[in-house]
């Protein structure tokens, strides 16, 4: 028993990191279709943007681990925010009403941010201060910290305030406006590229939070690190129905879960088999995902 | 008619340009040093090539080789197999004569292939995975000992020193993890009332291990043995002391290397290593470590020391040999009779593996690797 909540609360800790990325996934395929490749390396961007900030707190002799957290985490995401903005300018906005050129630019965009990430800062792995320690809330013999918590009571509250900002907020009103139409949307006095911009924002923003919260829980990042977890965070976007914002953070738990019980009970190596394998029937079964709505209900 | 003419010019023209850029007898002796310089070793890489350069270096300083410079030609084989293959291409290609160097067991292997059929020695200064001697080519040698000694010896060391019985191993499911990892359950298979209770592999490249680590924790273990790479290393040994598995961790010889203890924290303190000596464990390599702190302002890394002794090998042949002659070296390599290197004495056997390897295990220390036993 002790050993099955363990897993649980395991899958469930991968499972946030996956759902804060697929957020971002989600948001911008609800709005404007397109599958931001380098949305996995926005994550990493964000990551080593908090690791500087990190370095550069301590060359100024601020020393309060929450202080510097809180700073690390505002000035990432703030930037990585507007890095997301840019590239929105930059690599596909030109490029909106060409289907298939927009998904080699984000390609493109994404072995830049990769590369780029390799260039200024280094080859091989970087290392995060070890701020935070093991302290947790005691609970049945499983482990846990509060930084666990952190991670996954900050994955619900950002869904949720999310959610209510798509559909209690005028810019929300103008985002779900935008997704069912946009030419449509534009005759209402809309400002199409700056509502897309903001989702850009949003969706980066959120991914940079769980590149620093990375850096902190795993202690450990790299240029590549986007890949495969962008990769993970896709599917899971996927498997909760894409578009939909509780279908994302729905997709990324359950993911997170069932890669922790095949590694658990069956084999690690087979782990993503096995939870892919899952995956596969579950579209099979309902091809939209899980909460997955018809196209004139996303988001 | 006249097109012909034409194009019979441009052949002996052709021909002209390529011959004496084929055969070149003067100019420098070029050796190559395939090594991983992007991904999560390319630190390992730099370490190998500066050693390299260093070797070539004091060589030059004496007049060189056969009266001509040496010179190292590297390129990144990202620890991966297709890019192995590509970068051997190149080396070749750049006209090396000897090719000493590489990381991964998983881009060595496929690479020698390549050395082999342009008739390349190749010495590795780090591939331990059995296969790459095993393949019964005669042009490819190693300094480094073979998996299949490191995974006898860990055996032993988790049973005599540890008095461990019930055994866990992770492997990653590259050729180096998993031939080593399989080398050693294979030892301890052979031991009475020792059980291997997990063998397992974790995917590279990912950062959450908890679940295989916490299943581990459910076998209760008296030993772990880990022999994967270290950026993974660091992490397995993050989660393992986080989620409170019982028993000792140990972990293999890529695991050497002060990013695992830097990434694992405090934490890291009582893990064991396998590895061979690290260079200042080892007498023969004090004047080898002085120079090589001057001359790159660090220290040098696990395998810096291997690298200068193949590239060492490989000028002690050649002058063996009289000749910078691709097969002149291959045969003058398997001569090689007690060269003295900084990792100690160097002599081939037949299959071109290293006779005589010393391994000793270290337990990290604060922030550092102690040598504990032999």
């Amino acid at each position: 028993m002790e050993i099955a909540l363990q897993q649980l609360v395991n899958g469930l800790t991968v499972g946030a990191f996956y759902a804060l990325i697929a957020l971002g996934y989600t948001m911008v395929y609800g709005i404007i279709r397109l599958i931001n490749f380098a949305h996995g390396d926005i994550y990493a961007v964000g990551a080593f943007l908090g690791l500087s900030m990190y370095g550069l707190l301590a060359l100024l002799h601020v020393q309060n681990a929450i202080l510097t957290t809180l700073l690390a985490l505002i000035v990432s995401m703030g930037c990585t925010g507007l890095l997301g903005m840019l590239l929105f300018r930059v690599a596909y906005r030109p490029l909106l009403h060409a289907r298939l050129s927009i998904l080699i630019s984000a390609i493109g965009a994404s072995l830049t941010l990769e590369y780029g990430l390799l260039l200024i800062y280094s080859p091989s792995f970087l290392v995060y201060p070890h701020l935070f320690g093991r302290d947790g809330p005691a609970f049945a013999g499983v482990s846990i910290s509060w930084l666990q918590v952190l991670i996954f009571v900050s994955s619900i509250v950002l869904m949720a305030a999310l959610y209510t900002m798509v559909h209690r907020t005028k810019t929300g009103m103008a985002m779900r406006a935008l997704a069912i139409n946009q030419d449509a949307a534009r005759l209402m006095g809309i400002n199409v590229n700056r509502v897309i911009g903001l989702t850009f924002f949003m969706g980066s923003a959120l991914a940079s939070f769980a590149g620093v919260l990375t850096g902190l829980y795993y202690s450990q990042i790299s240029f590549l690190m986007g890949f495969l977890i962008g990769l993970k965070a896709f599917t899971a976007a996927v498997l909760g129905g894409i578009g939909n914002i509780p279908g994302a953070v729905l997709g990324g738990f359950l993911l997170g879960i069932m890669e922790s019980l095949a590694a658990g009970y069956y084999s690690s190596r087979w782990k993503d088999v096995v939870a892919f394998g899952i995956l596969i029937v579950i579209l099979v079964v309902r091809p939209r995902g899980l909460l997955g709505e018809r196209v004139v209900e996303r988001m | 008619m006249r097109n012909r003419f034409v194009i019979g010019l441009l052949l002996v023209f052709l021909v002209s340009v390529m011959v004496p850029g084929a055969g070149a007898q003067t100019g420098t002796i070029k050796i190559g040093v395939p090594v991983p310089l992007s991904g999560g070793n390319a630190k390992m890489g730099t370490d190998i090539v500066q050693a390299a350069t260093m070797a070539a270096d004091e060589q030059n300083a004496k007049g060189g080789v056969l009266g001509r410079k040496l010179e190292i030609v590297s390129f990144d084989d990202a620890c991966d197999a297709q890019q192995a293959v590509t970068a051997a291409h190149k080396l070749v290609d750049a006209g090396v004569v000897a090719v000493a160097g590489g990381y991964c067991s998983s881009a060595a292997i496929p690479a020698s292939a390549v050395y082999h059929d342009s008739g390349v020695a190749f010495v590795a200064d780090a591939s331990s995975n059995p296969k790459l001697t095993d393949q019964g080519f005669e042009n490819v040698f190693r300094v480094i000992g073979r998996d299949d000694q490191q995974g006898p010896y860990a055996a032993n060391f988790m049973t005599k020193n540890l008095h461990a019985k019930k055994i866990a191993i992770i492997h990653d499911n590259t050729l180096y993890a998993k031939g080593l990892a399989t080398a050693t359950q294979d030892a301890l298979k052979k031991m009475m009332g020792v059980q291997v209770v997990f063998f397992d592999a974790i995917t590279p490249g990912e950062k959450d291990f908890s679940a295989a680590l916490t299943k581990v924790k459910s076998l209760k273990p008296d030993v772990t043995y880990f022999t994967g790479y270290y950026p993974e290393g660091g992490l397995v040994c993050k989660q393992f002391k986080d989620l409170g598995v019982s028993g000792k961790l140990m972990a293999g010889d890529a695991n050497n290397d002060p990013t695992f203890i830097k990434e694992c924290g405090a934490a890291s303190t009582g893990v064991y290593i396998t590895s061979t000596p690290l260079p200042q464990d080892q007498a023969t390599a004090k004047a080898f470590i002085t120079r090589y702190t001057a001359r790159w302002k660090q220290d040098p890394g696990p395998y810096s020391a291997l690298e200068y002794d193949s590239v060492g090998v490989v000028i002690n042949a050649m002058q063996r040999a009289k000749s910078a002659d691709r097969a002149a070296i291959i045969k003058a390599l398997h001569q090689t009779n007690a060269y003295s290197g900084a990792t100690g004495k160097i002599t081939f056997d037949q299959k071109g593996d290293r006779k005589q390897v010393l391994y000793i295990t270290y337990i990290i220390k604060g922030d550092k690797f102690v040598p504990t036993g032999m």
